[in-house]
């Protein structure tokens, strides 16, 4: 077994809410391939990098570096599941950590609630420990029932690859490290056009239906075009767009109808590839599900 | 070539990126940003990035809630320029004054509410204790804190006077 540091589990509003089957295999799986995880419960909402970023600089500043705060205070890197809450609390300790002045200006208001940000920890996706920690080639060894003859595509999701500065996992024109998670399961990466293209969660969020139906439709199509049998991602809120956005989005566009790509968390294929059954995965919880064979 | 110059109050964008100054209409991000791809309104020639330089200021303000911060145009574009960070600023003048979709002061009101970004139902916790889950209620102290965060940094609540 590798020896990989515990990591403090952020777990989001998200996963927690709306996917809480991820939650639980998370828990369940990771100690399988050496990643213990220790649950808190005195973190917020982290807060979102998309909308909560937008509405004031200094509240989502101070609102993730008490988060940081509270991982320091326990002398633990934090590991997440999801993209949207590595981007916040990764960007914002990289940039608490590098500018004094700024680290200052938090530090005072943080002052309010009794807390100081000292940049002495890390931020991972699960995506970054198993690249970093475990190791893509450690994992393959790992695995207890190789995924042969699924084909995935790989949708690592731009909030797990930009800024490309901050987080270094993987080239943002031309993400690699998704596809070697999925060959180490034992699944083929299929590589498609539309792989770095966003899930277009903002459409959805700002109301233009259309558009987002547009977006989901353009990638899934290609991806099932180029031969996958299913779409993976690390991101909670583009795993919902490509799941319940598909069966929305097909109701406008009859091309996707056909389509029927399931998406597959990454904790969702791990998991099979350490032995669950697509049952205990909770595949029954996703809205598109079609029979997989592997 | 065409320098793009942008409408609304240029010092208080311009004056922290100087980003919309340098962008000279190449259509490098065109290609990767959704918005432009996927919404009728903008194409290669005319894309979202350019429609936020030069619209309006109150059509600026409303449409900057499209981007997704996906920050394929930062990636891409020749010059260095970084329109997504200009448009998360542009934001922030956006929700100060109004302007933000109605679903963002939600939000911003559950947040304070509860310290998440989802009101939680009876049958989710259900859900989850099938699972053997612990259950997610709000916990004081952190709905305290954010509070506090919002009240320091006058963080607005739409229809209120702040946390």
């Amino acid at each position: 077994m590798v020896a990989v540091p515990k990591y403090l589990f952020f777990k989001g509003c998200t996963i927690p809410a709306k996917l809480p089957h991820i939650e639980k295999l998370a828990l369940d799986v990771l100690p399988l391939i050496g990643i213990e995880l220790e649950e808190c419960d005195t973190f917020s909402c982290c807060p979102d990098p998309v909308q909560v970023q937008g509405t004031n600089h200094a509240f989502w500043y101070a609102a993730a570096a008490r988060n940081l705060a509270i991982a320091e205070e326990k002398g633990m890197d934090i590991m997440t599941l999801c993209n949207g809450c590595l981007n916040t609390l990764a960007v914002v300790n990289h940039k608490l950590k590098k500018n004094p002045e700024l680290k200052k200006a938090v530090n005072e208001i943080l002052k309010e609630v009794g807390k100081e940000f000292k940049g002495t920890i890390k931020v991972k996706h699960l995506m970054q420990v198993l690249k970093e920690d475990v190791g893509m080639d450690k994992l393959k060894t790992m695995v207890k029932k190789p995924l042969t003859g699924l084909k995935v595509a790989g949708h690592p999701g731009c909030h797990l690859l930009s800024p490309v500065e901050v987080l270094e996992f993987d080239n943002p024109l031309d993400p690699q490290i998704y596809d070697k998670f999925i060959e180490a399961t034992g699944a083929k990466a299929i590589d498609y056009i539309t792989k770095i293209d966003c899930c277009g969660v903002s459409l959805s969020l700002s109301g233009a239906k259309e558009s987002n139906d547009k977006c989901i439709s353009r990638k899934l199509i290609d991806a099932k075009g180029s031969g996958a049998d299913a779409i993976s991602t690390g991101c909670p809120f583009c795993f919902t767009q490509f799941d319940m956005g598909q069966i929305i989005a097909a109701k406008t566009v009859p091309q996707l109808k056909e389509t029927q790509l399931p998406v597959l968390y990454a904790v969702e294929l791990l998991a099979l590839a350490m032995g669950r059954s697509f049952e205990e995965i909770g595949y029954g919880n996703h809205k598109i599900r079609p029979a997989l064979k592997v | 070539m065409e320098i793009i110059k942008i409408k609304y109050e240029k010092d208080e964008i311009v004056g922290r990126h100087f980003t919309s100054e340098i962008c000279y209409k190449c259509s490098a991000c065109s290609k990767f940003c959704p918005i432009t791809l996927h919404v009728p309104a903008y194409d290669l020639e005319n894309s979202f990035v350019v429609h936020l330089y030069r619209a309006e200021r109150e059509k600026a303000l409303r449409d900057v809630w499209m981007c997704c911060s996906c920050e394929k145009c930062f990636n891409i574009c020749p010059q260095d320029g970084d329109p997504a960070h200009v448009f998360v600023n542009l934001k922030e003048t956006s929700y100060r004054e109004g302007f933000a979709p109605e679903s963002v002061y939600g939000l911003v009101n559950q947040l304070l509410n509860a310290g998440s970004a989802y009101v939680v139902s009876v049958s989710t916790n259900k859900g989850r204790e099938k699972l053997g889950l612990k259950e997610i209620k709000a916990n004081e102290g952190v709905v305290a804190d954010l509070k506090k965060l919002a009240a320091k940094t006058d963080l607005k609540v739409k229809g209120g006077s702040g946390a």
